[in-house]
């Protein structure tokens, strides 16, 4: 029923477009770091910065990532900023996932006890000092199992990027089925990687959570 | 029938064929900003309504197929096969793309010879799709009540039917509220990507509008504010609802993690 010759003639080219999609979860990763730079401004501002953040992730976490990538390739030409199809998609992901992970840091320096934070101004400590040598090393560790969880849904939405027609796996397997008229296999083959793609991520995440617990003597 | 996917050259044609649908839109150039917009309104009320019918069905679909997969996976059957079943289902559906299963859902069945209309097609990929979400937050709820609580019950001789309603069901309802709501946003924000197998709804409805006068950007900021006022709309609606939950049954029940911070997959 399942043609195993065509899917290993298919293989060549999902490897490149799996590159591809690889290629732009990596940049839009570094949404991470945007998301770390957006609670350190939360953290260490006023209230109204902390507002401000607010807000910002607001808009990014309650509109579709499709509807911005409409306004990012489509919109931003209208005002001089023409991108391509990869930077156009690395830059919203990137946006996009930044208001996520900035959640999931918030989240965990929340869940730093509070009495540490005024222990520390009562002996003097900046606050900055307090943020980076008390509050983080807690807080990274508590959050790594959530960021790699929060890295398997920029790969989800990254499929999004063939809609702009950015050739990654999910344009790559549109184009297959346009040309051969096949659909079993193809389709079969891209939800796989995904999978496949997905699960790894989580079990790096999971070792890389338990490496931690363990270097710390946490592990149980 | 060849289906021809959105954002293909050969999809051009009928986009095409939707622009004669709204082509007359503050086409001339001598309308300013608010006369536009005031133009886009009604187009964008009504693939507003689209987009937010799709997702209350779809919601609703994925909380049945939810509490039915949790029922069967919970349910006694030899080496456990229901319950690795039920786990492989909600691994597929958290561990692909929404819109991979849409357009599997959406030709794997045409190559067999059945045309999923598209409306169908669309509730079917959002409402699974969620189904795996929402049977894995019910799965959490249920594990906050403590099973002393069931046990004490069982054995004042209260019949399971009268202990689900008076002791599980408050509990489990406050419980799994805020990811619910949470993963209703999911859905509304996931249902953009129907658009991308022709269902009017609002990102499509946005799409038509700029196909006829060539305005993307302020065209595609008002579908995200829409999108945007819906979401708000819901978490609103997810507050009220849930300070009734707590003070009809004023439990301070344990609250269950949002879908998104529930932990690794799978």
């Amino acid at each position: 029923m399942i043609d195993f010759e065509l899917i290993a003639s298919l293989l060549p080219s999902f490897g490149q477009a799996a590159l591809r999609t690889m290629a732009l979860v990596a940049v839009a990763s570094s949404g991470l770091v945007l998301g770390f730079v957006i609670n350190a401004l939360r953290v260490l501002g006023g209230p109204a910065m902390g507002a401000g953040v607010m807000v910002w992730i607001s808009v990014w976490r309650f509109t579709p990532f499709l509807a911005q990538l409409f306004v990012v390739y489509f919109g931003l030409p209208a005002v001089g900023l023409s991108l391509s199809p990869f930077q156009a998609a690395a830059l919203t992901l990137a946006l996009y996932s930044a208001a996520y992970y900035a959640e999931i840091f918030r989240g965990c320096w929340d869940a730093v006890p509070k009495g540490q934070i005024e222990a520390a101004e009562a002996s003097g400590i900046s606050r900055f000092s307090t943020f980076r040598s008390i509050e983080m090393p807690q807080a990274l560790v508590m959050s790594v199992p959530l960021l790699a969880n929060q890295t398997i849904l920029v790969l989800k939405e990254s499929a999004l990027a063939s809609i702009i027609t950015y050739p990654e796996l999910t344009l790559t397997t549109g184009r297959i089925v346009a040309e051969r008229f096949v659909y079993v296999e193809p389709y079969l083959l891209l939800a796989c990687t995904y999978w496949l793609m997905t699960l790894a991520i989580g079990a790096a995440g999971r070792r890389l959570a338990l490496h931690i617990e363990i270097r710390r003597g946490t592990a149980q | 029938m060849v289906r021809v996917p959105d954002g293909h050259p050969d999809r051009r044609a009928a986009d095409a064929d939707d622009v004669s649908a709204h082509g007359s839109i503050a086409l001339a150039t001598d309308f300013t900003l608010a006369e536009r917009v005031a133009g886009y309104v009604p187009l964008l009320a009504h693939g507003a309504a689209t987009t937010l019918g799709v997702s209350l069905v779809a919601i609703g679909i994925g909380f049945a197929l939810g509490a039915a997969l949790l029922g069967v996976s919970m349910s006694p059957g030899p080496f456990a096969l229901r319950r690795r079943a039920v786990a492989l289902y909600v691994s597929f559906f958290r561990g692909t793309p929404l819109l991979v299963q849409l357009l599997m859902l959406f030709y794997l069945p045409s190559a067999a010879g059945v045309d999923l209309p598209p409306p169908i097609a669309a509730l079917l990929a959002l409402g699974c799709n969620s189904a795996a979400f929402q049977c894995e937050i019910l799965r959490a709820g249920l594990a906050a009540v403590p099973r002393g609580q069931v046990e004490a019950a069982a054995v004042f001789g209260l019949p399971a039917r009268k202990i689900f309603k008076h002791i599980q069901l408050p509990q489990i309802a406050v419980a799994v509220w805020p990811a619910l709501v949470s993963e209703a946003i999911d859905v509304l924000k996931g249902s953009a990507i129907v658009s991308v197998i022709a269902v009017t709804d609002l990102a499509r409805t946005g799409r038509q509008i700029v196909a006829g006068n060539f305005r993307p950007l302020e065209v595609y900021v008002m579908v995200a504010l829409i999108y945007l006022l819906l979401s708000l709309v819901v978490v609103a609606v997810g507050w009220s609802v849930r300070r009734r939950l707590t003070g009809r049954w004023a439990a301070r029940a344990p609250r269950v993690a949002t879908a998104t911070t529930a932990g690794l997959l799978p």
